[in-house]
């Protein structure tokens, strides 16, 4: 690895945390502005244009706000949490593939440069296990806040992640089955060679791997660990300022990691697999703008049904992820694998 | 799901009395107001004779009167198949004053005697959890008792000839302690922690670690305080849950944060000056709570109210009663989590018949349009095309909109039914009413069962649903939206021309000496206001039965043995104001 | 392969470098003016009863030690689905057996009652 390697990583990483900063950013506007449209009210519109810098406000107002540490606080997991609950959110979209590689001229040395930042043959596992550290970050912040919401919060998130992580690993591995890689990459590629984005062939999967994904990263209806009605705000009732920001950040970091998942596990990532029989392969910018288009349609369905569904009761949900999910993604891995079995062979 | 019933006639309260004066024989007396008049030693007999017996299963309102030289303690029973109902009243010293507790008899009593209590000392023996209820512990008096003096206020005759003698322009409160230089304190307060009194002997010592005691493998209770400053308590309501995991063991409602002694004030005001301030009591039904006090003042003063009033009366009430409900279902929507789409929604439909509040009344909320004998201004011209568009076309569809989505959501459903259930009994004896009590599968409506105004001259149905779950009162206030719209539809081209206002013209108005507990059928349930008269400018006594105080009685109830999240919704079903709650 | 993990340890340290600097931009410029009132615990406006550290109900470690079981045996299951179609179909009837004991495993703690939440 060379310095202008080394460099072109940095930069690569640099731009991961300042596109998924701006995502995060954007998606709150995005979220403020459906709604309201979706509530019958205009939403943000005075800072900028149509309110585009209202995110921007935003982020001014909770830097400047006071950080109030409660006295009964374990102080150190107290600010160790929301830490673990940003890096962990980054993390993770570090093996997403968002456009075919290109190669460049740098020196006099020809290049590949690949968008995305480590290739791993086991990047599916990587990613789960990434998304699992993430209930972390909300169990500590729960305890350590030495309130009985938090508390509640946290441990309704640990149990919730828990659960249904189960059922989207299960889920996934019938994805595995049909490909036969834990590679991103090859993935993708399947998709595209086969010229069927994998949601046609696991239609359950998908199923699961949505419904597990809105439960995974807290958003409504499952949106428990922080249930406003019952929990005020759950696990980081006592958290205010940049640390309330933090775990915000986290968890719409987490929307714009699943969503990328679910692009490039069953929509055929960054390709549009059944168009690309007849154009051909398309540019890397447009495999870019391809990968956008999915995430942001995935996060206009989270906000969708954040704006139109109220949310369950927490024992209904576990009973649903243990007792529905699970049974279901059980038998839809084997019944994937008897059809491998007789079909593919 | 919802049934509509008809309500079958009950006897009257003078042929009640006289049955039970030929029962009881000289236990009880009747007084020339033909109210049953009893000694407190015999109270509990009489009243158990008087529900087992004579019908009297609801007891509708318990206060008290202090008449200087004794309290005399006011209950008002009917019977939940309907009819007016009949007061029994029992006397007790000034010096020690005990009466026993009706709480064995009628659990509904439970908060109104903790209210008597902390208002005027009045002690309910045998009753379990008798403290204050409204008042801070550790406040020293009773305020309703005459010779308590209001703070800022106080003067030897009431009303006040000016609210700042000295014709002082700042606030006077800012002079004073505290809370004024004629509350009591107690002994050891220092002002130092306001509000917050070290607790005394015997009283407000919570023993959490007996509430904590655990349960299996040595798991500890968690006690957490719901309220005052939580998002879905609907205002200032505490609730202290015990929760064993996340389920609730037990409850206690806490309330009084918001209290500013209505009651008082309104003996203070002079009877029409009382109008504007029942405005505040439930702001999201005013004209409701109007009405009944209209109500309670024009039968003392014998009064005829004008045709026209009447049924503008009916269509302000019903048009009010829509928008409550629509405000109370957007909101338990949001009580279950949903994200302010159908509270927005519901917001939209309230918005417009606020506007013809406004037109009509020149404020959206706190309207002060009711008189004694009819309504201050007559509607503008612009009004009856406006309300006629609404109520034909524009309600009708909002209301099946929202049924339309919500009714048969199945999250919704699983989050509301079979939660909160209340059986009929058990509602009943809660003193329940409204949506609370028509859940449970009782058709108990003011309107129906003790009518007033011109009720009886429209085609409606009362609405019941029987399961008595918090799914069940949602539907319930569904019905009735349907059947205001059909009352509306049927009022508004009856409406005659010509007088709004009966009765002698008058800026003040003398009301003669006499009682009159009078009630109407808010949209949370049977509002009644009890008034005394002794013939001066004021009200003697102002007492106001508040639905949404007295159905918070069952809350404890309907919540045991549900999740948190429960909670939340099963009071969210209750639909409380808290204005009217804390008064 | 090897420097994959070289990548991902740059971007961990760029990632802690992004929170860490927010916290302490907020600790720079934003005010600090504590008050007992307005450091005590939040508990909707009332002093606490009781500590929040409470032992929590023994069902919810229930969940715990379930989840772990399961989520072990799901991660066999992984490299079982990549080499699947490379192996004889004995593995197809091998975890067939396997996912009926997990199946069992599930039904056993359904019946005991361990998934109802408390």
């Amino acid at each position: 690895m060379d310095a202008i390697e080394l460099g072109i990583v940095a930069l690569k990483c640099l731009v991961i945390v300042a596109v998924l900063l701006t995502g995060f950013a954007y998606t709150t506007f995005l979220e403020r502005k459906v709604i309201a449209r979706m509530q019958q009210r205009l939403g943000p519109n005075r800072a900028g244009p149509f309110g585009l810098l209202q995110p921007a406000a935003d982020g001014v107002k909770l830097i400047f706000k006071e950080n109030i540490t409660p006295v009964g606080v374990d102080r150190f997991v107290y600010f160790l949490a929301p830490i673990v609950s940003m890096v962990v959110a980054i993390m993770a979209f570090a093996v997403m593939p968002v456009a075919d590689p290109i190669t460049v001229t740098i020196g006099g040395q020809v290049r590949e440069i690949r968008f995305q930042l480590a290739d791993f043959n086991v990047a599916l596992l990587y990613v789960l296990g990434i998304t699992s550290l993430a209930v972390y970050g909300l169990v500590l912040a729960g305890w350590a806040s030495n309130n009985k919401f938090a508390l509640i919060g946290g441990l309704r998130s640990a149990a919730q992640m828990v659960s249904y992580e189960l059922a989207m690993g299960v889920a996934l591995v019938s994805v595995v089955l049909v490909v036969g890689s834990l590679s991103m990459n090859d993935i993708v590629d399947w998709q595209v060679a086969k010229g069927l984005p994998l949601i046609v062939l696991q239609p359950v999967a998908f199923g699961i791997y949505a419904i597990t994904a809105i439960a995974e990263t807290n958003r409504a209806p499952f949106d428990f660990p922080e249930a406003e009605q019952e929990l005020v705000a759950g696990y980081h009732t006592e958290y205010t300022g940049m640390r309330f920001a933090l775990f915000f950040m986290a968890e719409y970091i987490n929307m714009i990691t699943v969503s990328g998942l679910a692009a490039t596990l069953f929509l055929g990532g960054h390709h549009l697999p059944f168009v690309e029989r007849f154009t051909g392969n398309l540019p890397w910018f447009v495999d870019i703008g391809v990968f956008l288009a999915k995430v942001i349609l995935a996060l206009f369905l989270f906000i969708w049904i954040r704006a139109t569904i109220p949310r369950l009761r927490y024992d209904r949900l576990m009973a649903f992820g243990w007792k529905v999910l699970l049974p279901i993604s059980l038998a839809n891995l084997a019944l994937t694998a008897v059809v491998i079995a007789f079909l593919a062979r | 799901m919802t049934k509509q019933t008809d309500v079958v006639a009950a006897p009257a309260p003078a042929d009640v009395v006289a049955a039970v004066h030929k029962q009881l024989g000289e236990r009880v007396t009747v007084d020339d107001g033909g109210a049953l008049v009893v000694g407190p030693s015999n109270l509990i007999d009489v009243v158990r004779a008087l529900r087992d017996d004579h019908g009297l299963d609801y007891l509708a309102n318990l206060t008290a009167v202090d008449w200087l030289d004794r309290f005399e303690v006011v209950y008002h029973l009917c019977s939940s198949a309907g009819g007016a109902p009949i007061v029994l009243k029992t006397t007790t010293d000034r010096a020690n004053p005990r009466v026993p507790s009706l709480f064995g008899i009628y659990p509904g009593a439970d908060f109104q005697e903790r209210e008597v209590y902390d208002m005027f000392g009045i002690r309910f023996a045998g009753h379990p959890n008798l403290k204050r209820i409204l008042m801070w512990e550790g406040f020293a008096g009773w305020p309703l008792r005459k010779d308590w003096r209001e703070a800022y206020f106080e003067q030897e005759h009431k009303p006040l000839t000016s609210r700042w003698p000295d014709g002082q322009f700042f606030f006077g409160e800012d002079k004073l302690t505290d809370w004024g230089s004629n509350t009591k304190l107690p002994p050891a307060y220092t002002g130092a922690e306001i509000g917050r009194p070290k607790p005394q002997e015997g009283q407000y010592v919570v023993d959490i670690d007996a509430l904590r005691r655990g349960t299996s493998f040595g798991s500890d209770r968690l006690v957490v305080n719901m309220g005052p400053q939580h998002p879905s308590t609907h205002g200032v309501f505490q609730m202290r849950l015990v929760l064993d995991g996340e389920t609730v063991v037990d409850l206690e409602p806490v309330m009084g944060y918001m209290h500013r002694n209505h009651e008082k004030i309104g003996e203070r005001n002079l009877w029409l000056g009382n109008m504007p301030f029942t405005d505040r009591l439930d702001y999201i039904a005013q004209l409701g709570s109007e009405w009944g006090y209209a109500l309670c003042v024009e039968r003392m003063m014998g009064l005829e109210v004008p045709e026209r009033a009447e049924y503008i009366r009916v269509i302000m009430a019903e048009l009010n009663r829509i928008q409550s409900h629509f405000w109370s279902i957007g909101f338990l929507l949001n009580d279950l989590g949903a994200f302010f789409t159908p509270s927005l929604y519901a917001i939209e439909e309230r918005e417009i018949v606020l506007d013809l509040f406004e037109m009509a009344t020149g404020s959206r909320l706190m309207c002060n349009y009711m008189r004694f004998g009819g309504v201050a201004y007559d509607l503008p011209d612009a009004f009856m095309p406006l309300v006629n568009v609404l109520v034909n076309e524009r309600m009708e569809r909002a209301i099946d909109e929202i049924d339309a989505y919500l009714t048969n959501n199945e999250i919704v459903m699983e989050r509301m039914k079979g939660v909160g259930v209340l059986t009929p009994e058990l509602a009943i004896a809660y003193s329940t009413s409204g949506p609370v009590l028509r859940g449970s599968g009782v058709a108990y409506d003011v309107r129906r069962a003790d009518p007033y105004g011109i009720y009886d001259r429209f085609d409606w149905n009362v609405v019941t649903a029987n399961e008595g779950d918090v799914y069940a009162r949602y539907a319930v206030r569904i019905g009735e939206m349907r059947e205001s719209l059909k009352i509306l539809r049927q009022a508004l081209p009856q409406m005659p021309a010509g007088e709004i206002l009966g009765g002698k013209k008058a800026w003040q108005v003398r009301v003669p000496a006499g009682e009159h507990y009078a009630r109407v059928e808010n949209p949370r349930g049977e509002l009644g206001y009890y008034c005394v008269s002794d013939g001066k400018a004021n009200p003697y006594r102002y007492h106001v039965r508040s639905p949404c105080f007295v159905n918070l009685t069952s809350l404890a109830e309907m919540c045991k043995g549900y999740k948190v999240a429960d909670v939340v919704a099963i009071l969210g079903s209750i639909d409380i104001v808290l204005g009217e709650v804390d008064r | 392969m090897g420097e994959n993990w070289a990548f991902v340890a740059i971007l961990t340290v760029i990632a802690l470098t992004i929170p860490i600097l927010g916290i302490l931009a907020a600790m720079v410029l934003a005010p600090k003016r504590p008050g007992t009132i307005k450091n005590s615990t939040y508990e909707c406006g009332l002093e606490t009863v009781g500590d929040a550290w409470v032992q929590f109900k023994v069902q919810y470690y229930l969940y715990a030690l379930i989840f772990v079981l399961f989520d072990v045996e799901t991660v066999f299951l992984y490299p079982w689905a990549v080499a699947y179609q490379s192996l004889p179909l004995l593995a197809l009837f091998e975890m067939i057996i396997f996912l009926l004991i997990l199946g069992i495993g599930l039904v056993y703690a359904w019946r005991k009652g361990a998934l109802e939440w408390i």
